[in-house]
C-alpha cells in the first residue's frame, strides 16, 4: 500500500511538468504552429527561475521568504514567454521552417545557459542549490509542490477557454482554416503571435518547477525530453486538454514506475530510464493513425 | 532605402575605427593587451613595448580611411549608375590597398623587434599574441562591402546577388550570429585587463570590450593559422561531416533526422563490438568494423523510418526518442558489469576494468591510423596515396565518354597502378613536429570525404537520388510519377542514420576522442545535432557540408584553447551554431527573394529580360 501512495504522488511530480508543457504547446498547435522548442523553453525557464532565486538570495544575504520563488517563477515564466516571442518571430513573421526554428532553440537551450553559469557559478553544467523553493502541500501522507496543483486545476481551465469562450473558438479556427478566419475578422498573426507567447511562458513554468520546485538548482540539461514528450502527449491525447491530461498521467506514471524499479533489483536502472521513451515511441505508433491534428499545423500563413 | 543603408554602415565602421583597438602588439595569456588605437593608446595593465616599436602612421592611415569613407559616401549619390559603380570600385579597391599596407607595415614592425631580440640571445619573442584587431578590420569590411555596391550599381546586380543566394543565405546568417555572440560575450564579461582597474573613461571600457569580442573570435579562428591547428579542425569536421551528410541526406528526401546522436551511438556500439570481439584478419577486421558503424547506424534509423512509413509515426519525435533510448544502451552496456533481473544477477564482459565507463581496447588489426602516420610513414613522406588519389581521379576524368562501370573500373586500376608506383618512389624525409603527431585527425577523415563523394554521386547522378530528391521537393507529384513513398522513407532512414553511424569510425577505431582505441560513455554523441547546422549552412550541396563542418571544426578547435585562455565556455560554439540555424530558418532575414526558388527566379528572368531589351536597343543604335 505504502508503495501505491508513494508511487501514486511520484505520478503527480512527474506528470506535472509534462502537462503545463503540453497545456501550452495545446495552445501553439491548436493556433497552427508547432512547437518542438518547447524542450528549450523549458530549459529557459528552469535556468532563470534557479539563477533569479540564487541572485536574490545572494543579494539578500540568504533571506528566507515566501515572495522570492515566485519572483522566479514569474522570470522563468517570461524567460519562456521571450523565447516563445522569437520562436513566433521567426515562423510567424519571417515564415521558417517551425520545426527548424525549434531545433535552433532547443540547441542554443543546451549552450546558453552554460556560458551565464559559468560566469556566475566558474562551472558549466549546475547553478548553485537554492533555500527558496516554491511551498509544498500536503496531501495525507504526500507532500506535492505547490505547481502540481495549479497544474491539474489548469486543466479545466484551458478547456473552458478553448472551447468555451470566443477567444478559444477563434483559436482553433486560425489553427484550422486560417483564411477562413481572417475572412471572418480574426487577427491570425496576433492570435498566433498570443498562443505562442503562452505556450512558451508555460514550459517556462514547468522549467521554474523542475529547478525551484521539484529540486532545487538547475542543471544542465535537466528537462530530459520532458518537452518532446509532452508534445507526444498532444498527439496522444488528440489535441485535447482532458486528452492531454490523461496522456501526461500516463508518461508521468511510466517516468514515476521507473524511478521506483531504479531503487530494487529487478530491472537494471539504465534500461528502466529508457521505458518512458520507448513507450512514448509505441504510443506514437499505435495512436497516431486515430489522433488528428490542426488542419494548418506547421503551414505559415500567407495572406 | 539602400543608399540611407550605406550611409549608416560608413559611420558604424567610422566608430569601429575611432572606438575599437586596430592592432594589439602584445598580449599576455589572459588576454590583457596593449591596444592601439589613432585617437589614442590604451594600455589598462601599464605593459611596456620594446624600444624602437613605433606606430606613429596610424594617424595618417585614419585621416585616409575618414577621407574614403566621406568620398564613398557621397558617391553613391552620383546621378550616372555607371560612373557610380565605377567610383565605389576604385574607392573599394584602394580601401583594400589600404588595409593591405596596414597589416604589411603593423606585422613587419614587429617580425622586426622580434627578429632583432631573438638575434640578441633572447630565450622567447618579446612580442607575442600580436595582431590586427577590430579596427582594421573595419576598414577591410568597409572595403569588401564597397566592391559589392558597386557591383550592385550595374545592370543585373540584384539577379547577380540572387543567383548566389547558396552563398549569401550562409554567410549573412554566419556574420549575424557573429555579431548576436560578440554581443552576448561582451554583456558577460569585462572588457580584457579592465577589471579591478580604477579611472577608465567610458572610450576605454569600450574599446576594452571591443577588443573583447575581437580577440574572442580570434582565438576561435586561430587554429587556422598553424599546421597542427588544420589538422585539430579537420579531426573535429570529421564527425560533423558524417553527421552533416546523415541530416543533409534526410532534408533532400524532405525528412527531419535529429536522431543523429543516436545513429552514432549505436554505431560506436557496433564497431566496438566487431572491433573488439570478432576474430578476423587483420585485413578483414577493418573493413568489418567500419561497415559495422555504418549497420548501428542503419539499425537506428531505419527503425524510425519503418515507423513513419508503417504507421506515419512522426520522425522528428521518434528520432529524439531513440536517442534517448541509445545513451540508455550505451550506459547499460558500458557503465557497469554486473546486473541483476528480477532479484538474478547476469554479467555482462564488455566494460572494461577501471572506474570509468569504457570497452576493452579495440584490437591492433581493428584500428584506423592517424592520418600523419598515412602519409608520411616513419617521418617520411610517401607517395603512395596522393598519387593514388591523383591518379583515380585524372583517370576517371579523361574516360568521361565511357559508361559508368567502364571508368569506375578504370579509375580502380588506375588507384592501385599509383599506389604501387607511389610505394616504389622514394619518400622523402620530413620531421614531424610533436604538436602534429598528437593530432587525432586519422583516416576516418578519408572515409568522411568517401561518404561526401557517395552523398553527391548517389544524390545527383543515380535515378535513386533523383526519385529521393523528387520525393523531398513534392512528394505527392513523386508518388504520381512511380515512387513508392515507404520505400524511399525506410531507405532515406537507413542511408542517413548509416552516414551518422560512420561518424563512430573517427572516435571508436580512429581513436579521435582522447588517443585511446576504446568506446568510452563520454563519447559526444551531440555532434549529431551539431550535424543539423552542418546541413543547413551547407545548403545540403556536398562541398557546402564540406566546407560549413570545416569552418565549425576551427571552431571547435578555437573552443578549447578560448576556455583555456579566456575563461568563456566553449558553449559559446553552440549557441553560435544554434543562432546560425535560425538566422538561416528565417532567411537571413533577407527579402524573400533570396529564399524562395520561384521568386529568386522571376527577379533572375526579369534582369534577363531587360538585359535583353538593352542589348537591342544598342544594336538598333549602332544600326542607325
Amino acid at each position: 500500500m505504502e508503495i501505491v501512495i508513494a508511487l501514486f504522488f511520484s505520478t503527480l511530480r512527474q506528470a506535472t511538468p509534462l502537462l503545463l508543457t503540453a497545456l501550452g504547446g495545446l495552445f501553439s498547435e491548436r493556433s497552427g504552429v508547432v512547437n518542438i522548442a518547447l524542450e528549450g523553453m523549458i530549459l529557459f525557464g528552469a535556468a532563470a527561475a534557479a539563477i533569479t532565486v540564487n541572485r536574490i538570495e545572494v543579494a539578500t544575504g540568504g533571506l528566507e521568504a515566501f515572495w522570492i520563488p515566485w519572483v522566479g517563477l514569474l522570470v522563468g515564466a517570461i524567460v519562456g514567454g521571450l523565447v516563445g516571442l522569437i520562436h513566433a518571430i521567426a515562423t510567424i513573421k519571417y515564415r521558417a521552417d517551425q520545426i527548424v526554428s525549434g531545433t535552433a532553440i532547443n540547441i542554443a537551450a543546451l549552450g546558453a545557459p552554460s556560458i551565464v553559469l559559468q560566469v556566475l557559478y566558474n562551472n558549466t553544467s549546475t547553478s548553485q542549490e537554492v533555500k527558496n523553493r516554491l511551498p509544498l502541500i500536503s496531501f495525507g501522507s504526500g507532500e506535492v509542490s505547490i505547481l502540481v496543483l495549479i497544474a491539474f486545476l489548469l486543466v479545466p481551465v484551458v478547456w473552458w477557454v478553448l472551447f468555451k469562450t470566443p477567444w478559444g473558438l477563434r483559436l482553433r479556427a486560425v489553427g484550422e482554416h486560417p483564411q477562413a478566419a481572417e475572412t471572418m475578422g480574426v487577427n491570425v498573426i496576433r492570435m498566433r503571435y498570443t498562443a505562442v507567447i503562452l505556450s512558451g511562458m508555460l514550459a517556462g513554468i514547468a522549467g521554474a518547477y523542475l529547478s525551484i520546485g521539484f529540486l532545487n538548482q538547475f542543471i544542465r540539461a535537466m528537462s530530459a525530453g520532458a518537452g518532446f514528450i509532452a508534445l507526444a502527449a498532444l498527439i496522444f491525447g488528440k489535441w485535447h486538454p482532458l486528452g492531454v491530461l490523461g496522456a501526461t498521467l500516463l508518461f508521468g506514471f511510466a517516468q514515476a514506475l521507473a524511478i521506483q524499479l531504479q531503487g530494487g533489483d529487478i530491472l537494471p536502472a539504465t534500461i528502466v530510464q529508457a521505458l518512458p521513451f520507448i513507450l512514448t515511441m509505441l504510443v506514437l505508433a499505435g495512436f497516431i493513425g486515430r489522433s488528428r491534428p490542426p488542419a494548418a499545423v506547421g503551414k505559415p500563413y500567407d495572406k | 532605402m539602400g543608399r540611407y543603408l550605406f550611409l549608416i554602415l560608413g559611420v558604424i565602421a567610422l566608430a569601429l575605427m575611432m572606438l575599437s583597438p586596430w592592432a594589439v602588439p602584445m598580449r599576455e595569456f589572459d588576454g590583457t593587451g596593449y591596444l592601439l588605437n589613432p585617437l589614442g593608446i590604451m594600455n589598462p595593465k601599464g605593459l611596456t613595448l620594446p624600444e624602437g616599436l613605433r606606430f606613429d602612421w596610424l594617424g595618417l592611415f585614419f585621416g585616409t580611411w575618414v577621407s574614403l569613407l566621406l568620398a564613398a559616401s557621397v558617391a553613391v549619390f552620383l546621378p550616372n549608375p555607371e560612373t557610380r559603380a565605377r567610383v565605389l570600385y576604385i574607392l573599394g579597391g584602394v580601401g583594400l590597398a589600404l588595409f593591405a599596407l596596414e597589416a604589411a607595415l603593423f606585422y613587419q614592425a614587429i617580425t622586426a623587434v622580434n627578429d632583432a631580440a631573438l638575434a640578441a640571445g633572447a630565450r622567447r619573442p618579446p612580442l607575442r599574441r600580436f595582431a590586427l584587431s577590430l579596427g582594421a578590420y573595419a576598414g577591410l569590411f568597409y572595403s569588401l562591402t564597397l566592391l559589392l555596391v558597386a557591383r550592385m550599381q550595374l545592370p543585373g546586380g540584384l539577379a547577380f546577388l540572387v543567383g548566389l543566394r547558396g552563398v549569401v543565405v550562409p554567410v549573412v546568417s554566419l556574420l549575424l550570429a557573429v555579431v548576436v555572440g560578440a554581443v552576448v560575450v561582451a554583456i558577460l564579461r569585462p572588457g580584457l585587463g579592465t577589471q579591478g582597474v580604477e579611472g577608465l573613461g567610458l572610450r576605454e571600457l569600450i574599446a576594452g570590450k571591443l577588443d573583447l569580442v575581437t580577440y574572442t573570435f580570434q582565438i576561435l579562428f586561430s587554429p587556422i593559422l598553424t599546421l597542427p591547428g588544420i589538422f585539430n579542425s579537420l579531426a573535429f569536421a570529421t564527425p560533423l561531416i558524417f553527421t552533416g551528410l546523415a541530416v543533409a541526406f534526410g532534408f533532400r528526401a524532405g525528412l527531419f533526422n535529429i536522431g543523429a546522436p543516436g545513429q552514432l551511438t549505436i554505431g560506436a556500439l557496433f564497431a566496438m563490438l566487431a572491433g573488439v570481439y570478432l576474430p578476423l584478419p587483420g585485413w578483414l577486421l577493418l573493413p568489418a568494423a567500419i561497415v559495422a558503424a555504418a549497420l548501428g547506424g542503419a539499425l537506428w534509423g531505419g527503425i524510425v523510418g519503418w515507423l513513419k512509413a508503417r504507421f506515419g509515426a512522426n520522425e522528428v519525435i521518434n528520432t529524439i526518442m531513440m536517442n534517448y533510448i541509445a545513451a540508455s544502451v550505451l550506459l547499460f552496456m558500458l557503465a557497469a558489469n554486473e546486473y541483476s533481473f528480477f532479484g538474478n544477477k547476469v554479467r555482462l564482459p564488455f566494460k572494461a576494468e577501471g572506474f570509468e565507463g569504457r570497452s576493452e581496447e579495440i584490437q591492433e588489426g581493428g584500428r584506423i591510423p592517424l592520418m600523419i602516420n598515412i602519409f608520411a610513414p616513419n617521418s617520411t613522406f610517401s607517395w603512395a596515396l596522393p598519387l593514388a588519389v591523383v591518379a583515380a581521379l585524372t583517370v576517371y576524368y579523361v574516360t568521361r565518354r565511357l559508361e559508368l562501370g567502364k571508368r569506375l573500373l578504370a579509375a580502380l586500376v588506375a588507384l592501385v597502378a599509383g599506389y604501387v608506383v607511389g610505394q616504389v618512389l622514394p619518400g622523402i624525409p620530413v620531421t614531424i613536429s610533436s604538436a602534429l603527431s598528437s593530432q587525432l585527425l586519422n583516416g576516418s577523415f578519408l572515409i568522411a570525404v568517401l561518404a561526401l563523394l557517395f552523398y553527391n554521386f548517389y544524390l545527383f547522378r543515380t535515378a535513386g537520388g533523383y526519385e529521393l530528391r523528387a520525393t523531398g521537393l513534392a512528394p505527392k507529384a513523386a508518388e504520381y510519377a512511380g515512387v513508392n513513398l515507404r520505400r524511399k522513407i525506410i531507405l532515406t532512414m537507413i542511408i542517413s542514420g548509416a552516414l551518422a553511424g560512420l561518424a563512430a569510425t573517427h572516435y571508436v577505431l580512429g581513436a579521435g576522442m582522447d588517443g585511446t582505441y576504446r568506446l568510452k560513455t563520454a563519447i559526444p554523441s551531440s555532434v549529431g545535432f551539431d550535424g543539423i547546422a552542418v546541413a543547413l549552412m551547407g545548403q545540403n550541396m556536398p562541398l557546402g557540408i564540406f566546407l560549413s563542418a570545416t569552418l565549425f571544426g576551427v571552431l571547435l578547435a578555437g573552443g578549447v584553447s578560448l576556455n583555456a585562455q579566456l575563461g568563456i565556455s566553449n558553449q559559446i560554439i553552440q549557441v553560435l551554431q544554434a543562432l546560425i540555424i535560425l538566422f538561416i530558418a528565417v532567411g537571413g532575414f533577407l527579402p524573400r527573394y533570396f529564399t524562395d526558388p520561384l521568386r529568386a527566379a522571376q527577379v533572375e528572368t526579369e534582369a534577363k529580360a531587360e538585359q535583353e531589351a538593352r542589348q537591342a536597343k544598342s544594336a538598333t543604335v549602332a544600326g542607325d
